[in-house]
C-alpha cells in the first residue's frame, strides 16, 4: 500500500529530477575550481563600474567651453614706447606690460609666478613687487627676491605685417629658467 | 612707543618674537608647570642658552636685544613659578594683557591694524586661546599635584556621579545658546562686515591678505614654495592630526586634564598649536604690511619702505662663497649638500635618535615611532627653515630649477 | 483663574498632551521620559556625567560650534533669497544686502558667525586634545571631528569669495594658486615639466588640480558658481552627515568626555 499523502510531506529535494531545468542548474553549478575566477571578475567587474562612474564624475568638473576674456591684442607701434620704460599703459586691460630697452621690446605678463597676484611697478626702486609675499622682479623680469620661485613670464610678441602694428599673444608664454627668451617670438628687435 | 620703536631692529621683529616665544613656552613648562629650579640641571640649560645669545650678540646687534628679553623672561618665569596657576595671579596677568592691549590702542599705527573688522576676532581669539590656555594648564597642574600625593584627578573624583539631562544639561545649553545669540546679534549689529570696492582682476590690494585663519599658511608660503606651504605641509597638519590618537599609545591621562602623565604629547601639540600656528597667524595678521614687509608693532605700514632682501641658495653658500668655485653645471652635484642634509635629516635623524630616546622607542614599537618622527621632523622644518632665512637669508636648502624641484 | 490653573489647563489639553506626552518633568521618571521621548532631546543620554555639565571643563565649545552651524544655516538660507551668483549681480546684492535689505544684519552675522565657528572649532579641538579625550575608544571620533575642521575651515574658505569684492577675488586667487602647486596634479607643482608625452605636457594650465577648482584658467563667472554651490550645498551637508556621526559616536564611545 502506498504511503498516505499528508499536507505535512515535504517535497523532494529535486522536484524536476530530469528535467531541463535541473539540468541547467546542474551545468551551473559552481565548483571549487571556478569559484576565484568568478570572484574576481566579479569583483573587477565592481571596481572597474565605480571607476569609471568616479572617473565621469571627475571629468565632469572640467568644462570643455571656457567663457574667458582674449588673450591677443594689438598694442599699437614700437615708436609708441620710450625706450628705458616700463609701460603701464595695458597692464589693467589685458594684464602686459611692455618693456622697451636699448635693443629690444617685450612683453611681460602681470602675474607673480608665485601664487598669481599681481605685482606693482615700482620705478624709484627700478623693480617689480608683489604685495601678496613681497616676491621682486628686476626690471627684466627676474625674480630676486621674496619667494618667487622663477623669473616673469613673457608673452608672445611679433609685428603684424599687415599695418606694422604690435600683436601680443598671451596664449603663447615664454619662459626663462626652460630656456625659451632666446626665441625669436619672445621679444621684438628695435 | 617711540622708544619701543627705534630699539627693536624691524628687520627681526620676527625671529626676535618667535625664538623669545619658543623659549618663553619651554621655560613656561619648565618653571610653573613641572616645578623646575634654576639651580638646577634644566636650569642651567636655559641659562646655557642665554650665555649664548649674549655672546652672539656681541657680532649680531638684534640677538643683545633678544637676549636682554630672555632673561628678563627667565627671571620672571623663575620668580612665579607654579605661582602662575592661582586665580589672583591670573586675573592680574589678564588685566595687564588686557590693559596693555587697550594702551595700544592710542597708538595710531596700532589701531589702524587692530581695529579693522576683520581682525577683530583675531585679536578676540588671542584672549580667548590665552585665558582657555591658562584654565587648562592649571586644572592639569592641581591634577598632576593631586596624583603626586597619591591622590586622583579631580574628574575622578566624581566621575561616578551623573546628573539627569534634563533639567541639569538641557538648561546649560539653553542658556550657552541665549547667551550665544546675544553676542552674536550685539557684535553684528555693532560691527559691520567688511566690504571692499569690487572685484578688479588687474590690481592686487597692497597688502594682499587670505582670510585670518590662512594667514598661517600665507606666512609659511614665505619660507617654502607652495608645493611645500600650501599642498604637503597642510596635508600633513590633517594627516597628522588624526594620527595623534593612533601614535599616542600612553593609556593615562584619558579624559582628564593632566600635564606629567602626557608631557611630550602636549608639549609638542601645544608647540605646534600656539607657537607655531598661532604665531604665525599673529605675524601675518599684525607683521606684515604693504610688499608683505615686516613692520614692528608700532610702526607706520609705508608702502614705500625699502627692505632689500637678496636671498641665496644653499648651494651659492657652499660653492661660491665657501669653496670659491662656480656652480658646477650638474644639478645633481651641485645640489648634492643640500640633497645630503634633507635626506639626513628625514632618514638619519630619526635613527640616530632610537638610542638616546630608546624610552620611546620601546614603548611606541618601530612603525608607530618612525611615523611619529617623520611627522615631528616635518613640523620642526617650518621653525628651522624660518631661523634660517632670517640668519643667512637663505632661500632653498634644494633648488633643482631644472625640473621645478624645490626646498 | 490663577497663573497655576491657567498653566494646568494648558498643560492638560489635549493639544498639548497630544505633542508633549510627558507634562511637566517634576519627577525622576517624567525626566528620563522627557528626554527619551524627544527626537531632539534623545542626543542626549538619560543621564550625564558631572563632568560633562561642568562648563570649566568641557567649555561649551563643541555645543558652541554646533550651534553656529545652525546660525549660519539660517542666516545663510536667508541671504540665498537675494544673492545671485553671478558676476553682474554678486556685488551688487551684497551691497543690497548691506544697506537696504529690512534689519541687514544678516550677512553681518552670517560672516562673524563664521569668525566665530572656526574659534569655537579650534579651542574645541584643544580642549578635546587637554582632556586626552581622543584616546581610546574615542579615536574615531577625534578623526571625524578632524574632518569636521577642515570642512569648517573650507565652508569658511569658498564663503569668502561670494561678495565679489577685491578682498574675495585675491584672497581666491592666492588660495587656488596653490592648488595649482600640486605635486603630480598641478602645472606648478614639482617635477610636473617631467610629465609629458613626447612634445606634449600632460599637466598644463588646462587640465590640472587649479582647473578643477576655479573651472578655468582664471577666477571668473564659472569659479563664482562653483564655489556658491560647494559652499551651499555640497560641504554643509557633507558636514551636516558627519556631525550626525560624530555626536552618535560620542554617545556611543562613552558620553561627553570624562574620565574613562
Amino acid at each position: 500500500m502506498s504511503e498516505p499523502i499528508t499536507p505535512y510531506q515535504v517535497a523532494p529535494k529535486t522536484p524536476l529530477a530530469g528535467s531541463a531545468a535541473s539540468e541547467i542548474r546542474e551545468q551551473g553549478e559552481m565548483t571549487r575550481r571556478s569559484f576565484p575566477l568568478v570572484l574576481t571578475t566579479a569583483w573587477a567587474a565592481l571596481a572597474a563600474a565605480v571607476g569609471g562612474l568616479t572617473t565621469i564624475f571627475v571629468r565632469f568638473l572640467f568644462p570643455n567651453v571656457l567663457f574667458e576674456p582674449v588673450q591677443k591684442f594689438k598694442a599699437g607701434f614700437p615708436a609708441d614706447y620710450s625706450v628705458g620704460e616700463v609701460d603701464e599703459r595695458w597692464k589693467d586691460k589685458y594684464g602686459i606690460w611692455m618693456v622697451r630697452n636699448q635693443e629690444m621690446m617685450y612683453a611681460l605678463i602681470t602675474t607673480c609666478t608665485h601664487l598669481g597676484c599681481t605685482p606693482n611697478w615700482l620705478p624709484s626702486q627700478n623693480k617689480f613687487k608683489c604685495p601678496c609675499h613681497g616676491s621682486g622682479y628686476y626690471r627684466t623680469g627676474v625674480n630676486f627676491e621674496g619667494p618667487a620661485p622663477r623669473p616673469l613670464e613673457r608673452a608672445k610678441i611679433f609685428i603684424d605685417a599687415a599695418d606694422g602694428q604690435i600683436v601680443v599673444d598671451k596664449s603663447v608664454q615664454f619662459h626663462q629658467e626652460r630656456g625659451e627668451w632666446t626665441n625669436a617670438d619672445s621679444f621684438l628687435k628695435v | 612707543m617711540t622708544f619701543l620703536k627705534n630699539f627693536i631692529n624691524v628687520l627681526s621683529v620676527a625671529s626676535i618674537s618667535f625664538i623669545l616665544l619658543s623659549s618663553v613656552f619651554a621655560m613656561l613648562v619648565y618653571f610653573c608647570l613641572l616645578d623646575g629650579r634654576v639651580k638646577t640641571k634644566g636650569g642651567t640649560g636655559f641659562l646655557v642658552f642665554g650665555a649664548i645669545l649674549v655672546v652672539a650678540g656681541l657680532f649680531v646687534r638684534p640677538l643683545l636685544y633678544l637676549a636682554v628679553a630672555y632673561f628678563l623672561v627667565l627671571w620672571a618665569l623663575a620668580k612665579i613659578g607654579p605661582r602662575l596657576w592661582e586665580p589672583k595671579v591670573g586675573k592680574w596677568l589678564l588685566i595687564a594683557g588686557l590693559g596693555g592691549f587697550a594702551l595700544s590702542m592710542f597708538d595710531p599705527n596700532f589701531y589702524l591694524i587692530a581695529a579693522k573688522p576683520d581682525n577683530v576676532p583675531i585679536v578676540a581669539m588671542i584672549f580667548l586661546l590665552a585665558i582657555f590656555t591658562w584654565i587648562a594648564l592649571r586644572k592639569a597642574y592641581l591634577n598632576d599635584h593631586a596624583i603626586l600625593a597619591g591622590g586622583i584627578p579631580y574628574e575622578k573624583t566624581e566621575s561616578d556621579e551623573k546628573l539627569f539631562t534634563w533639567p541639569d544639561l538641557v538648561y546649560t545649553e539653553m542658556l550657552c545658546m541665549i547667551l550665544l545669540t546675544i553676542v552674536m546679534v550685539v557684535w553684528s549689529v555693532g560691527l559691520r562686515a567688511p566690504l571692499e570696492e569690487a572685484a578688479n582682476p588687474t590690481s592686487s590690494p597692497n597688502p594682499a591678505k587670505a582670510p585670518w585663519y590662512f594667514l598661517g599658511l600665507q606666512e609659511m608660503l614665505v619660507y617654502f614654495d607652495p608645493w611645500l606651504a600650501g599642498v604637503v605641509l597642510p596635508t600633513l597638519i590633517i594627516v597628522g592630526l588624526m594620527a595623534i590618537p593612533y601614535i599616542d599609545t600612553n593609556p593615562k591621562g584619558n579624559g582628564y586634564y593632566a600635564f606629567r602623565e602626557r608631557k611630550w604629547e602636549i608639549g609638542v601639540f601645544l608647540y605646534g598649536f600656539l607657537v607655531l600656528w598661532s604665531f604665525l597667524i599673529i605675524t601675518g595678521t599684525f607683521l606684515r604690511g604693504p610688499n608683505w614687509n615686516f613692520f614692528g608693532p608700532y610702526e607706520y605700514w609705508d608702502p614705500n619702505k625699502l627692505e632689500p632682501l637678496v636671498n641665496v641658495d644653499l648651494s651659492e653658500l657652499v660653492w661660491v662663497k665657501l669653496m670659491a668655485m662656480p656652480l658646477p653645471k650638474l644639478w645633481v652635484i651641485r645640489e648634492a649638500p643640500g640633497i645630503l642634509i634633507v635626506l639626513l635629516y628625514f632618514a638619519l635623524a630619526p635613527a640616530l635618535a632610537a638610542r638616546p630616546f630608546r624610552r620611546f622607542y620601546l614603548k611606541m614599537g618601530g612603525p608607530r615611532y618612525y611615523v611619529g618622527a617623520f611627522l615631528f621632523l616635518f613640523m620642526l622644518a617650518l621653525p628651522i627653515k624660518m631661523v634660517l632665512r632670517w640668519l643667512f637669508n637663505l632661500k632653498y636648502l634644494v633648488h633643482i630649477q631644472e625640473i621645478f624641484f624645490n626646498i | 483663574m490663577t497663573l497655576k490653573q491657567v498653566q494646568e489647563g494648558i498643560v492638560n489639553s489635549q493639544v498639548w498632551k497630544s505633542i508633549f506626552r510627558v507634562g511637566i518633568p517634576n519627577t525622576n521618571r517624567k525626566r528620563v521620559l522627557a528626554v527619551l521621548g524627544s527626537l531632539i532631546l534623545h542626543l542626549h543620554p538619560v543621564k550625564v556625567r558631572r563632568s560633562g555639565v561642568r562648563m570649566s571643563y568641557t567649555w561649551c565649545m563643541g555645543g558652541t560650534s554646533f550651534f553656529l552651524f545652525l546660525v549660519e544655516t539660517v542666516t545663510g538660507l536667508l541671504l540665498m533669497f537675494y544673492y545671485r551668483p553671478t558676476i553682474e549681480y554678486a556685488f551688487t546684492d551684497i551691497m543690497d544686502l548691506r544697506e537696504q535689505a529690512p534689519f541687514g544684519i544678516m550677512r553681518e552675522m552670517h560672516r562673524w558667525g563664521a569668525h566665530a565657528m572656526v574659534i569655537a572649532v579650534w579651542l574645541h579641538m584643544f580642549r578635546v586634545f587637554m582632556t586626552g579625550s581622543y584616546k581610546p575608544p574615542r579615536e574615531f571620533n577625534w578623526n571625524v571631528g578632524v574632518i569636521l575642521l577642515v570642512l569648517t575651515l573650507l565652508l569658511s574658505f569658498t564663503g569668502y569669495l561670494l561678495p565679489w569684492d577685491q578682498l574675495a577675488i585675491w584672497a581666491i586667487t592666492v588660495g587656488s594658486n596653490m592648488a595649482r602647486a600640486s605635486p603630480g596634479a598641478g602645472t606648478e607643482g614639482p617635477m610636473s615639466s617631467l610629465m609629458k608625452l613626447g612634445d606634449v605636457p600632460l599637466i598644463h594650465a588646462g587640465d590640472d588640480a587649479r582647473f578643477a577648482l576655479i573651472a578655468g584658467r582664471s577666477i571668473g563667472a564659472a569659479t563664482l558658481l562653483r564655489f556658491y554651490v560647494l559652499h551651499c550645498m555640497v560641504i554643509p551637508l557633507a558636514a551636516g552627515f558627519l556631525m550626525a556621526i560624530h555626536f552618535w559616536r560620542v554617545r556611543k564611545d562613552g558620553g561627553i568626555s570624562g574620565p574613562l
